[in-house]
């Protein structure tokens, strides 16, 4: 912290893409910001969505999915964090750059953690460098404009400290790769990014998934209230359509555990040959 | 009652280099026993204790119940009614993840897409329904001759329902079988090196005994064990597979059993077989045709057509393409299959092969190909079941096989997945033979459909 700006872009641009380090440019007043064609947001309770979107965003959440993350267990060990309004100002703040179309979303990244984590080596932060490395790389192979953005918000987000000032509750860097997973793959799959920043509500969501998945409960909220409040802003579960996916997804979970514990606990008596 | 079956955190025997942990006894021992058996009453468990305790019974794996509480009871001794079942099923077939990117274009049964095995190894919660009771559910794997072993979710009341499916079997050959206090209502036999054993009460017949057992010589050390447990308990009613049936033919036991009827499942009963032990017993041999995943579906009481079951079960002849094969042609058997609340099976192709034909206006099934018992023969002579090679082959990983003996007894195996030298050095020890073994990277180098898994060119196999 307390550098100033021109060092930190002076790191972030090396090879990353980034535009002119004019960070006065924020992209919630830089106009104007349009998202690429085939994410276009939508607000929840509109139409259903195009099949081509619905694929694509799809094939994101099977990104997503293939983690077989546990919300439940997730949701228990969270500990308190920083507040929601903090996170989403910062989500307000990330200078346009970030969002261009032209940024390299994974030399970023690896400028970005080398600050996070230090030069790289074999210690336990440099496996938790390359695992975020390894989903960047994931974001960057799925072309998904989206995702990209989602991507280079979180790491905007882990970055925005030397700008920013440090959180009120510093961030795990245990989690930085389940927290850039969810937010490029499963947020991103259902609103665009550029929304996290422009609209109250999707920044509102942003910033609880962001902390949810990086292991913190919302400053001044228990889990209840969090999982109430995220549950009502959580765009796919209000997506009908995409909704239907998650179902799937969590009842493969549960039909899986499930399976697994009666296989444990003890079979029942049969009769017969089959 | 106390636990006879050992302790809860099993290893295999450290003396034998192909044990493996979940055959250990006491391996699986995780329920108290007003769990296993929510009725159990004093009478009842008497029996259970009388034959779990029995001087002459066998090490038991298991301690295993069939966990009806009394309406599940109530409802497991009535069939499933048959009325416009398909349509029902079908409507929360059509639900199913599996189907919900297809379920617009799904319309009457030929409409659907076939499902292979393969399909519900890759997803088997696809075919799941979301609203299924998940609490009812117990896992049932099967290991089958044909490939990787598949965790499958069964229901318990279906499981219990399947015995009284038995009990119809059997009255349809004119034979009353009640529950009798003084004899084991069912003896479940398999003939295998290694196996699950217990013995339980059926909750819904009177709480009658019943036992799995393994007729392997190895089970049995005491010199007389395996004939005088038997002779004692007097099973009403015996299951099992050509291989553990055959077993039955020992004189002592022809001598002195008196069975109601005898049950075979999951391979081919030969004629031969059929006819030595109709004689032997004087009682009807049913063998029934089924998969674990489909669960009962023809029966053949006479060695003829297998009479497809009057239950929730459609049978269709389809041809590679997947097209209707015209009457009384050979095809693959599809099988839709609504008795599994938890896996309602819409078109399965079960990779056995028939014709489906007309038997005093029932539809059948005749010359049932896909489910050759086949014995290897170790270097000594003795042969061994193809199950046997089935356990090693999945715990060494492989997903897929083909195991063969040639003439000269040489084996070789080709195997999909897994160590290939794992599983050779245990099936070599198997068969105190060299094994063979080839790596093929997929299924379909084994060769199309269901080939034959295992076969066995040696003298006396």
């Amino acid at each position: 912290m307390a550098e100033g700006p021109v060092p930190f872009w002076r790191r972030l641009t090396n090879s990353a893409g980034l535009r002119d380090p004019d960070i006065s440019e924020t992209a919630t007043n830089a106009t104007p910001f349009s998202p690429p064609a085939d994410r276009v947001s939508r607000p929840a309770g509109a139409p259903e969505p195009a099949e081509t979107m619905v694929v694509d965003s799809e094939a994101l959440l099977d990104i997503w999915f293939a983690r077989e993350q546990d919300d439940v267990i997730v949701w228990r060990s969270c500990l308190p964090g920083a507040s929601v309004a903090e996170i989403a100002t910062r989500l307000s703040l990330v200078p346009a750059a970030f969002l261009a179309d032209d940024v390299a979303v994974l030399q970023l990244a690896e400028n970005i953690l080398e600050i996070e984590y230090g030069a790289s080596g074999t210690t336990s932060p440099d496996r938790r460098r390359q695992e975020v490395l390894r989903i960047v790389d994931q974001v960057r192979a799925t072309g998904s404009g989206a995702a990209r953005r989602g991507a280079a918000l979180v790491l905007w987000l882990w970055a925005s400290d030397d700008l920013n000032g440090p959180l009120s509750v510093p961030l795990s860097p245990v989690w930085h790769g389940r927290a850039m997973a969810a937010l490029s793959f499963r947020l991103a799959a259902v609103v665009d990014p550029a929304e996290w920043v422009r609209d109250a509500d999707r920044r509102d969501e942003a910033a609880r998934t962001f902390l949810l998945w990086s292991g913190h409960l919302p400053a001044g909220e228990d889990e209840a209230t969090a999982r109430s409040i995220l549950a009502m802003r959580d765009s796919l579960q209000q997506n009908t359509a995409l909704a239907q996916t998650m179902a799937d997804h969590e009842h493969r979970l549960q039909v899986t555990k499930r399976l697994q514990e009666a296989r444990a606990r003890e079979a029942a008596a049969r009769y017969s040959n089959e | 009652m106390s636990d006879p079956t050992g302790p809860a955190t099993p290893l295999p025997d450290p003396d034998d280099p192909l044990a493996l942990a979940e055959y250990a006894p006491g391996g699986a021992v995780a329920l108290t026993d007003a769990e296993r058996w929510p009725t159990l009453d004093a009478a009842g468990a008497a029996r259970l204790n009388g034959v779990a305790r029995h001087p002459l019974a066998p090490a038991w794996v298991h301690r295993t119940g069939d966990r009806l509480t009394a309406d599940g009871v109530a409802r497991a001794q009535a069939p499933l009614p048959v009325d416009d079942w398909l349509a029902e099923h079908l409507v929360t077939a059509r639900k199913l993840p599996a189907y919900r990117r297809v379920a617009a274009t799904l319309g009457d049964l030929t409409s659907w897409p076939t499902v292979t095995r393969e399909d519900l190894l890759d997803d088997i919660s696809a075919f799941v329904p979301l609203d299924a009771d998940l609490d009812r559910m117990i896992e049932g794997s099967s290991s089958g001759t044909t490939g990787r072993a598949l965790q499958i979710p069964d229901d318990i009341e279906e499981v219990a329902r399947s015995f009284h499916l038995l009990v119809r079997l059997v009255a349809g050959q004119g034979i009353d079988w009640r529950p009798d206090p003084a004899r084991m209502a069912l003896a479940y036999v398999v003939h295998q090196r290694q196996a699950f054993t217990y013995t339980s009460v059926i909750s819904s017949f009177g709480q009658a005994a019943m036992a799995r057992l393994n007729l392997h010589p190895s089970q049995w050390p005491a010199a007389g064990q395996r004939t005088g447990f038997l002779l004692a308990q007097q099973p009403q009613v015996i299951t099992g597979n050509p291989t553990s049936l055959a077993e039955l033919l020992h004189p002592e036991l022809v001598a002195g059993l008196r069975p109601l009827a005898l049950f075979s499942g999951a391979m081919a009963l030969s004629l031969g077989l059929r006819r030595d032990l109709e004689r032997a017993y004087g009682c009807p041999v049913i063998d029934v045709y089924g998969l674990h995943e489909t669960r009962p579906i023809a029966v053949s009481a006479d060695g003829g057509p297998f009479v497809i079951l009057d239950r929730r079960v459609h049978v269709e002849v389809l041809d590679a393409a997947g097209a209707p094969v015209a009457p009384g042609q050979r095809g693959e058997i599809v099988v839709t299959a609504g008795e599994n609340p938890l896996l309602p099976l819409v078109r399965y192709r079960t990779g056995d092969f028939g014709r489906l034909v007309d038997v005093a206006g029932r539809p059948a099934l005749a010359d049932l190909e896909g489910r050759e018992a086949t014995r290897f023969v170790a270097l000594d002579g003795t042969l061994v079941p193809s199950v046997d090679l089935t356990q090693q082959l999945q715990a060494g990983g492989a997903r897929g096989w083909a195991v063969r003996q040639g003439v000269d007894g040489s084996v070789t195996a080709t195997v999909v997945g897994g160590d290939a030298g794992l599983i050779g050095a245990a099936i070599g020890r198997l068969l105190a033979r060299p094994v063979t073994v080839t790596t093929v990277a997929t299924l379909l180098d084994l060769g199309e459909g269901k080939p034959r898994r295992y076969e066995s060119l040696a003298p006396g196999a």
